[in-house]
């Protein structure tokens, strides 16, 4: 058991280095395994199109004579074409990559997916693993965070929010901006949190500042970036990447606890390359996927992975996420509650 | 005119004279008929059962109708979207009429600055277009409203682009080339003969114009009006931008929603059903409208075109062109410059923000681009040639009356416009991954999707063409004893070829920026560039949104220019000689 402990320790230390992680269990064989298939074809909707192209380029040059195809669109999207590709029997995507939960339940409700438990999943963070499905379908491989945002050259960091609660102050009136619920399932799983922690009441404050609705998530950032609004409930990720820039943007990580999404992947039951789509599994959760993720400014779920500098690493902030039971009920009933007291 | 008309006379004499007298044309007239069943019924009689699929059994049922239209907020959603699009389609009349008949029949100057910016704006993405109308308009810090501020002193500007007048702007000025173009084309054929007498009679030029020209060019700016109308209702991307934030709803945006989480394909069908009673209504008014009133204004002489002299207003006209070009090219491409060359476009205008590190990245570093730059100008050009092709056919049918039920087709062949592009997916996906054509994975059914769903424009275009033409023309070939296929080739087709290379542009430009059936078909290797638009305007990343946009305009830009240049049409607006 100390040994063991020792060799984690080294491992991380070596790993933190620089030098290459070391191998998994039997990554050799599933390696030339996977070779045999030469490719495989992965539906995401995780990270952007230039993070998900980096991954797969990162994965290509580690195991020469596989070839990763990323087909990158939104969560609904690609739940979508992967329910066209089942109806019609034609089996094209070996690994899927949601954002929605809801997907996964009714995946796993249809046989779609083919269990597997990569060996990296020791290194998930652990505070993720409670996301991974008891049977091993899916698996967490990504996180982000809902954070408060704002534009740092209207805003500065002492008037800014500091809880979720502020937004609501009506010295933001006209000025912020927030995601639809019906578009996007980060602002779904950020809408039912918040009913969880102050009731509906919170959002009937909200519609008093008469907050820009934008489709995803995303269109918070650029909202903020054209001065449209100048404080918003937007994604760490793409606020960052844009920050990075040099956009003057900023975010705070909220003291009432910003929240946490998490979204697994899992191996299609009709994989054309099983091989391929286990690798690629492992791949997700080893430390070098890690570290392309985070130089895309995406936040790594491997633990030995520190994240992108401007960020907090997820393990430090205080984070609050509702269970998969209930975003699952609530995000129904709170589109419904949404599009009663914003009119759309 | 090109008709051999000894060689005519002596093939009517030959022994064969009796098979010649059989109209063997017809077994072609048949063949297009049943092509066209095919491309455009075999999708939609898909989505039209979808319709009436129950969502878990498959069995027949109505709650999907039900469902769709038994909630005052989707049949709200639908009005919506009727009034911006005959608002559109009424703006896209005032912007591009006049232009066009500026262009067409005036000594304005600056014609081809005016036509390159009507092309720029035809060629950038709408939601592109909607983004920079964004920070232009935008209520709070939208450029003109702060322009309007320091200019004034007041404390709020008066532009609000979250609004429903908003979104009508916006979507007109992505939509009025259609107008122009449509207009234009049909005035190029309008001879002064009848401007003439006009005048002889003592009508100035207003009059003239209102009396004589404008009336006879009506059935061209009726085709365009519905063109746009349509496009307008099945608009995606701008609504979503637009409308959502000004809080409300349209057709579109509300079947988006049906898509989300769990998707009610059954119920989208259905809720988009309904349009095609409006298409078929429209088609039905155009035809009541221009029925019984003839609009023949090609004739076999060859009339003179005279420029109207507007003398000082020449100024004043192209004021109003550059003004409607502002508004939806000029400005907007600032945004998008602004954008594309900056390090943070947040920032704002500086020498220290600016980069090529943007254009860089996604010219060179991304192998994605190039691949999808490649596959959007082949696919388009693909659809194009086979959607004109048919167009032009069907049009030929039906103008001349060649099969029974002949205006059924007209229907048939506008269906595929007004079925918003998710939904008409849906229905491409089922046709294409099933016996008979299985063509999922391939590039073709990215070509036969795109060539269905702009049929409509083609078919349109082919239509007004055809229209305009004197069908004595053809009969006088065929009194001279020709086939009616000789007729074709040796009178239509030439009279036609001018109006030709403009109708390939109206298919291959939307073609190149056509997202919504993209978005489900394609697969690796088959990305085009509006669907990476698209993920980039998702992705809140306007720097490489504004350097993609821009590739494209510049690229398609270049390819119409050598295009026009290889097909040796009048670009310029030189005059030709008919």
């Amino acid at each position: 058991m100390i040994t063991r402990i020792l060799m984690l320790v080294v491992a991380a230390s070596l790993a933190l280095g620089g030098p290459p992680a070391a191998a998994f269990d039997g990554e050799k064989a599933l390696y030339e395994a996977a070779k045999k298939e030469k490719e495989l074809t992965w539906y995401t909707a995780h990270y952007n199109s230039e993070a998900a192209a980096a991954i797969c380029q990162g994965f290509e040059k580690k195991y020469a004579g596989i070839k990763c195809n990323y087909v990158r669109t939104t969560a609904q999207v690609a739940y979508q074409r992967l329910a066209q590709d089942q109806k019609a029997g034609i089996a094209q995507a070996s690994v899927i990559s949601s954002t929605d939960q809801g997907h996964y339940t009714k995946m796993k409700q249809d046989g779609w997916l083919q269990p597997y438990k990569p060996k990296n999943v020791s290194e998930l963070v652990d505070a993720f693993k409670a996301f991974n499905d008891p049977d091993d379908l899916f698996i967490a491989t990504a996180a982000g965070l809902v954070l408060i945002t704002y534009n740092t050259s209207v805003v500065s960091p002492s008037e800014a929010p500091k809880k979720w609660t502020d937004l609501a102050d009506p010295k933001w009136k006209n000025k912020v901006s927030i995601g639809h619920p019906g578009f996007s399932g980060y602002v779904g799983t950020w809408v039912v949190q918040m009913k969880k922690l102050y009731g509906w009441d919170y959002f009937k404050k909200l519609e008093q500042n008469k907050p820009r609705i934008g489709r995803s998530i995303n269109d918070t950032v650029t909202m903020l970036n054209a001065k449209e609004s100048i404080v918003a409930a937007g994604p760490s990720a793409t606020t960052l990447e844009s920050k990075a820039k040099g956009n003057p943007l900023a975010v705070v990580y909220p003291e009432d606890g910003a929240v946490l999404m998490v979204s697994a992947s899992g191996i299609l039951k009709n994989a054309p390359a099983p091989n391929g789509a286990k690798l690629f599994m492992e791949y997700l959760l080893s430390r070098e996927g890690n570290e392309i993720m985070v130089s895309q400014h995406q936040d790594p779920v491997n633990k030995h992975v520190k994240p992108m500098t401007g960020g907090k690493s997820i393990a430090e902030v205080k984070t609050i996420r509702p269970s998969l039971a209930e975003i699952e009920k609530g995000i129904p009933e709170v589109k419904e509650l949404f599009r009663e007291t914003f009119g759309i | 005119m090109a008709i051999d008309a000894a060689r005519l006379a002596a093939g009517a004499a030959t022994p064969r004279r009796r098979w010649r007298h059989f109209d063997r044309s017809v077994l072609i007239w048949a063949l297009l008929v049943l092509v066209l069943l095919v491309l455009v019924i075999n999708p939609l009689a898909r989505l039209l059962w979808t319709s009436f699929q129950h969502p878990d059994t498959g069995a027949f049922t109505l709650e999907n109708y039900a469902a769709a239209y038994g909630r005052w907020r989707y049949i709200e959603a639908l009005i919506n979207s009727v009034v911006v699009g005959l608002a559109a389609a009424l703006l896209c009349v005032a912007f591009g009429v006049p232009m066009a008949w500026a262009v067409s029949r005036t000594d304005m100057p600056a014609k081809g600055l005016v036509w390159a910016a009507v092309l720029g704006t035809f060629i950038m993405p709408n939601y592109l277009g909607a983004v920079a109308w964004i920070l232009l308009a935008g209520p709070n810090a939208g450029w003109l409203n702060r322009a309007w501020m320091a200019l004034t002193g007041a404390g709020a500007g008066p532009f609000n682009v979250y609004s429903m007048p908003g979104l009508v702007l916006v979507i007109a000025c992505y939509s009025f080339p259609y107008m122009y173009v449509f207009t234009r084309g049909a005035l190029d054929l309008v001879s002064s003969e009848m401007e003439d007498a006009a005048s002889t009679l003592g009508a100035g030029i207003l009059r003239t114009t209102a009396k004589i020209t404008l009336p006879l060019v009506l059935p061209a700016i009726l085709g365009a009006f519905i063109v746009v109308f349509l496009e307008a209702i099945a608009l995606f991307g701008t609504p979503a931008l637009i409308a959502l934030p000004g809080r409300f709803q349209v057709i579109t945006t509300t079947l988006w929603q049906m898509f989300e989480f769990p998707p009610r394909l059954q119920m989208a069908a259905a809720y988009s059903m309904p349009l095609l009673l409006i298409t078929v209504y429209l088609f039905w008014l155009q035809y009541r409208i221009i029925a019984r009133k003839g609009y023949v204004a090609l004739t076999g002489k060859g009339g003179e075109r005279r420029l109207v002299r507007l003398g000082p207003w020449r100024w004043a006209a192209l004021g109003y062109c550059l003004f409607v070009t502002s508004l939806s090219f000029f400005l907007p491409l600032l945004v998008v410059l602004q954008a594309a060359f900056a390090k943070a476009w947040g920032r704002g205008f500086s020498l220290d923000n600016v980069t090529l590190r943007n254009i860089r990245f996604v010219l060179f570093d991304q192998p994605a681009t190039r691949r999808a730059t490649l596959n959007t100008f082949l696919y388009a050009g693909a659809a194009s040639l086979i959607a004109l092709g048919l167009a032009l056919a069907i049009a030929y049918i039906v103008a001349r009356r060649l099969v029974p039920m002949g205006r059924a087709l007209t229907y048939v062949a506008m269906a595929p416009f007004v079925i918003p592009g998710i939904v008409l997916a849906i229905g491409f996906y089922a046709a294409y991954t099933s016996k008979p054509l299985v063509l999922y994975g391939t590039a073709w059914i990215l070509i036969l999707a795109f060539a269905t769903r702009f049929l409509p424009i083609a078919y349109t275009n082919s239509d007004a063409a055809l229209r305009a033409i004197n069908p004595e023309l053809e009969d006088a070939a065929r009194i001279l004893g020709g086939g009616r296929l000789l007729a074709l080739r040796k009178v239509v087709g030439p009279l036609l070829r001018r109006g030709l290379a403009g109708a390939f542009i109206l298919v291959f430009i939307p073609a190149t920026r056509e997202l919504s059936s993209a978005i489900f078909l394609y697969t690796t290797g088959t990305q085009v560039l509006s669907v990476l638009l698209f993920d980039k305007s998702d992705e809140g990343n306007f720097e490489l949104l504004s350097s993609m946009g821009l590739i494209l305009v510049v690229v398609t830009v270049a390819l119409v220019l050598v295009g026009f240049r290889l097909v040796g049409r009048d670009f310029l607006l030189r005059r030709t000689a008919t």
